[in-house]
């Protein structure tokens, strides 16, 4: 060993200082990566703990009571939130997959980047903002309305879905749709039959997530929607209650047990929204293990 | 199967297939609106003659196969070869208009089907492609569809009733020889196959439109051997139906399977003759350095 | 520049041609011998050239093993397959050659321990000899060099062999009534007639020169076709 023969193996010194930067690093990140995990255990660990309490059937199906009245529940938030949210799916989801098959399927590079673009810039405004774009439009010189929180909630959809749909039939290996050109298949029905079935797992995902940020959002349900909401409303021409709206304003609420009832409502919406998250990410899962991924 | 009717056949919208291909097979006369009667359809064995006039494929200014004649025996297994860049598979897609999907892509000249010049104006793009198939060098099924759903994908689209394209399926299943292996599983995913089993399906998913000429590009070479050589032995069956032209790396195979080869460089054709002639004495001194792996 | 393909194998292919054509000088040397023992009867020469067959059929399996080697793991195809094919011919005529030389060796002690019988045709045999010995450096030569004219020149060359086969057949004939005398002209003649065989062997290594260069195998001149 000593006759140099293997000298260019041994150890010059600096293996152990190698070895402790390396154990830093380490722990470093570990620390990083409990501290992210953390946040998310105490965020819905006092969620859970504090809205259990109020957590009740009774709680779920009846509407809440005049403002400082806390015999009532939220039915007609939940019922509002749901209204609201099923609308505006109706129209972000169409819309964003549409614009996504029109990017990656017929768009020149020359429109499909600017129009990338153009989405990140629309995910990253204020919602507030939306919201007061929103008011001026349908709400100004009308009344509040669910139908006008729908349209503000679409318009923060739309990147969403639009931009994972995007990702999602990139992800299409354009081998399949050689195939079905080389079928004589024309190019909508590729579209129609093989790109859209394959990619549907992504599709769903995306929609799931952009309904998931929508249920929470609460800026532009403020300007376009009533705060105070009385009875099970399902109409959406009327204002209609919702779940970040019953937050708020039980929150605002001297009562403890309105703070209670806004932890029990919040739980409610985490829950939906960690929920809506698992599954999005199944599907994805199950999208790209189809296309081999 | 379905009666030819003039004014049907003639009209530009996506006719039946079946009819398209009676169509071109027929005459020179095109796909177009006219007066006159379509000439009676024929179907004998001598359908699926190819051949290449002047063809010059380009990408954007870049000048890929540089004027092309080549005629392809009908019911023949043709084997195009040549080192990497050649242009073999440029040419062979240009044959079903495959390299004008391409961003930039063009071509020139003429391909002629049994007399008719694929790249006229007035021909029906889809059509084309229904008689002249395509299988591709990665076996790719629809991920979403079974294996009876893959081999009629494209006949969904006809019009044919739910009974006859069943039928079809299962003569491009035999003929793939593919249906003893499958026959129990038809409504498995077709992704649950093995690799080759894969290709044979793609291959029957071709033949179940029943095209006159089907073009292989380097079939095999994502198959392990054995898988190989079973499609190599459905080539030689297969040629009894349509016109094979086979773009491969691997000489051997070209030797086992063609009848003609041809033989390509820089875009150009060097040497076209039997395949026994030019693996014993080509002519030309490129294609006996290439064909001996002194460059390649 | 390019990197060499296939370099390992083309030398092999090489060292393989020449390992064969060598066996030509094994046969030459083996002649020389003979015709040596031919002219002073030498009968332990030509035990000698029997005991040294071994060579060349050795020459001849190790050769050949090689080149069906060659066959199966290097996919030979053109003017490749054609040497080789080629090769595995001109070893089996070499061998042949190798083998018609024992034949005559083993016949002279035969030819009894009392001096030759008839110079005249001694010397025939000799010249028969040299000549083939030409041959066979011709043909030699006319392979290495792919040369198809050399080739179809040998036919030429073992013209001048067929007809000194002829003479010594003429001569053998009015060799007289002794009865040793005429034991000892059919010996000879038979040595006559090996060293003619040699000879057309030679020609059909010419004939595998022209395979090799035009893909093409004809007689050049055969029995049934004679004059070429």
């Amino acid at each position: 060993m000593a006759d140099g023969s293997h000298a260019l193996l041994l150890d010059r010194g600096n293996l152990k200082r190698r070895n402790r930067v390396n154990r830093v690093v380490e722990i470093g990140s570990s620390i990083g990566a409990v501290i992210a995990v953390a946040v998310l255990v105490i965020v819905v660990g006092s969620v859970v703990l504090k809205g259990a309490g109020a957590l009740s059937w009774h709680f779920l199906t009846t509407p809440s009571g005049l403002f400082g009245d806390t015999s009532g529940g939220m039915a007609n938030a939940l019922v509002g939130t749901l209204v609201i949210v099923a609308i505006a799916a109706a129209i972000a989801i169409p819309v964003g997959i549409l614009v996504a098959i029109y990017t990656t399927e017929f768009a020149s590079s020359r429109f499909a980047h600017p129009i990338g673009f153009v989405l990140d810039v629309l995910n990253g405004v204020p919602t507030i903002i939306t919201g007061i774009f929103v008011y001026g439009l349908l709400v100004a010189g009308n009344k509040p309305s669910g139908f006008a929180g729908s349209v503000a909630l679409a318009i923060v959809m739309l990147p969403i879905v639009a931009r994972t749909a995007q990702e999602v039939l990139t992800l299409v290996p354009a081998t399949l749709k050689e195939a079905a050109h080389a079928l004589g298949i024309a190019r909508w029905r590729t579209i129609l039959r093989i790109t859209v079935p394959t990619a549907a797992g992504g599709l769903i995902t995306g929609s799931l997530l952009a309904v998931a940020r929508a249920a929470g959002e609460t800026a532009p349900l403020l300007l376009c929607n009533f705060i105070f909401a009385q009875g099970v409303l399902t109409d959406p021409g009327e204002g209609l209650a919702s779940i970040p709206l019953f937050i708020f304003q039980s929150s605002e609420s001297p009562s403890p047990e309105a703070h209670t009832q806004a932890w029990a409502a919040a739980l409610v919406l985490i829950a939906f929204v960690l929920v809506l998250n698992v599954v999005a990410r199944a599907f994805y899962a199950r999208s790209r293990k189809r296309m081999g991924a | 199967m379905h009666n030819q009717n003039p004014t049907e056949a003639t009209a530009m919208t996506e006719p039946n297939p079946e009819q398209q291909s009676r169509q071109e097979a027929g005459a020179p006369a095109p796909l177009a609106a006219a007066a006159e009667q379509p000439p009676a359809p024929r179907r004998d064995r001598d359908v699926g003659e190819l051949e290449l006039r002047g063809l010059r494929a380009f990408y954007g200014g870049n000048e890929a196969v540089k004027g092309i004649d080549l005629p392809f025996k009908a019911n023949d297994v043709t084997a195009i070869i040549g080192p990497s860049g050649c242009g073999k598979s440029t040419m062979v897609r240009c044959i079903n208009r495959m390299h004008e999907e391409i961003a930039g892509a063009r071509a020139e000249g003429e391909v002629l089907l049994d007399g008719l010049d694929l790249y006229d104006s007035r021909i029906d793009i889809v059509a084309v492609r229904r008689a002249v198939g395509m299988v591709f060098q990665k076996p790719n099924p629809f991920p979403t569809m079974s294996v009876l759903d893959n081999v009629t994908a494209g006949l969904r689209l006809t019009g044919a009733s739910r009974g006859e394209m069943d039928d079809r399926a299962r003569q491009a299943l035999v003929g793939a020889g593919l249906w003893e292996e499958v026959k129990n599983r038809l409504k498995s995913p077709g992704v649950g196959l093995s690799g080759g089993q894969q290709q044979r399906l793609c291959i029957a998913r071709a033949l179940a439109v029943e095209p006159e000429v089907l073009l292989m590009d380097e079939p095999c070479s994502a198959l392990d051997p054995v898988a190989t050589l079973k499609i190599e032995e459905l080539i030689a069956e297969l040629k009894q139906r349509v016109t094979i032209v086979i773009v491969t790396h691997n000489m051997q195979q070209a030797a086992r399977v063609a009848d003609t080869t041809v033989f390509m460089l820089d875009g150009e054709l060097v040497e076209v003759g039997p395949t026994e002639k030019l693996f014993t004495t080509p002519d030309d001194d490129r294609t006996e350095q290439y064909v001996t792996g002194k460059f390649g | 520049m390019a990197v060499e393909t296939r370099s390992q194998y083309r030398e092999e292919l090489e060292r393989l041609e020449a390992s064969a054509l060598g066996g030509l000088d094994l046969v030459d040397a083996a002649l020389g011998r003979t015709l040596e023992a031919i002219e002073h009867t030498d009968v332990e020469l030509a035990q000698l050239v029997v005991a040294d067959d071994d060579r060349i059929d050795g020459r001849y399996l190790e050769v050949h093993q090689a080149l069906i080697t060659l066959l199966a793991t290097q996919s030979p195809v053109a003017t490749d397959l054609r040497l080789i094919s080629a090769l595995l011919h001109v070893l089996k005529n070499i061998e042949r050659m190798g083998d018609q030389c024992v034949n005559i060796c083993k016949m002279i002690p035969l030819s009894g321990n009392e001096p030759p019988a008839d110079e005249e045709m001694v010397r025939l045999i000799l010249t028969m000899g040299k000549q083939t010995r030409t041959l066979l450096t011709q043909a030699q030569r006319a392979f290495s060099g792919r040369d198809v004219e050399m080739a179809r020149d040998l036919v030429r060359q073992d013209d001048v062999v067929d007809n000194l086969n002829r003479e010594c057949f003429r001569l053998a004939l009015e060799i007289g009534d002794d009865a040793d005398r005429r034991e000892w002209a059919m010996t000879m003649l038979l040595a006559a007639r090996a060293i003619e065989r040699i000879g057309d062997n030679a020609v059909d290594i010419g004939e595998q020169v022209a395979y090799v260069v035009t893909g093409l195998f004809r007689e050049f001149e055969d029995a049934s076709h004679p004059g070429g």
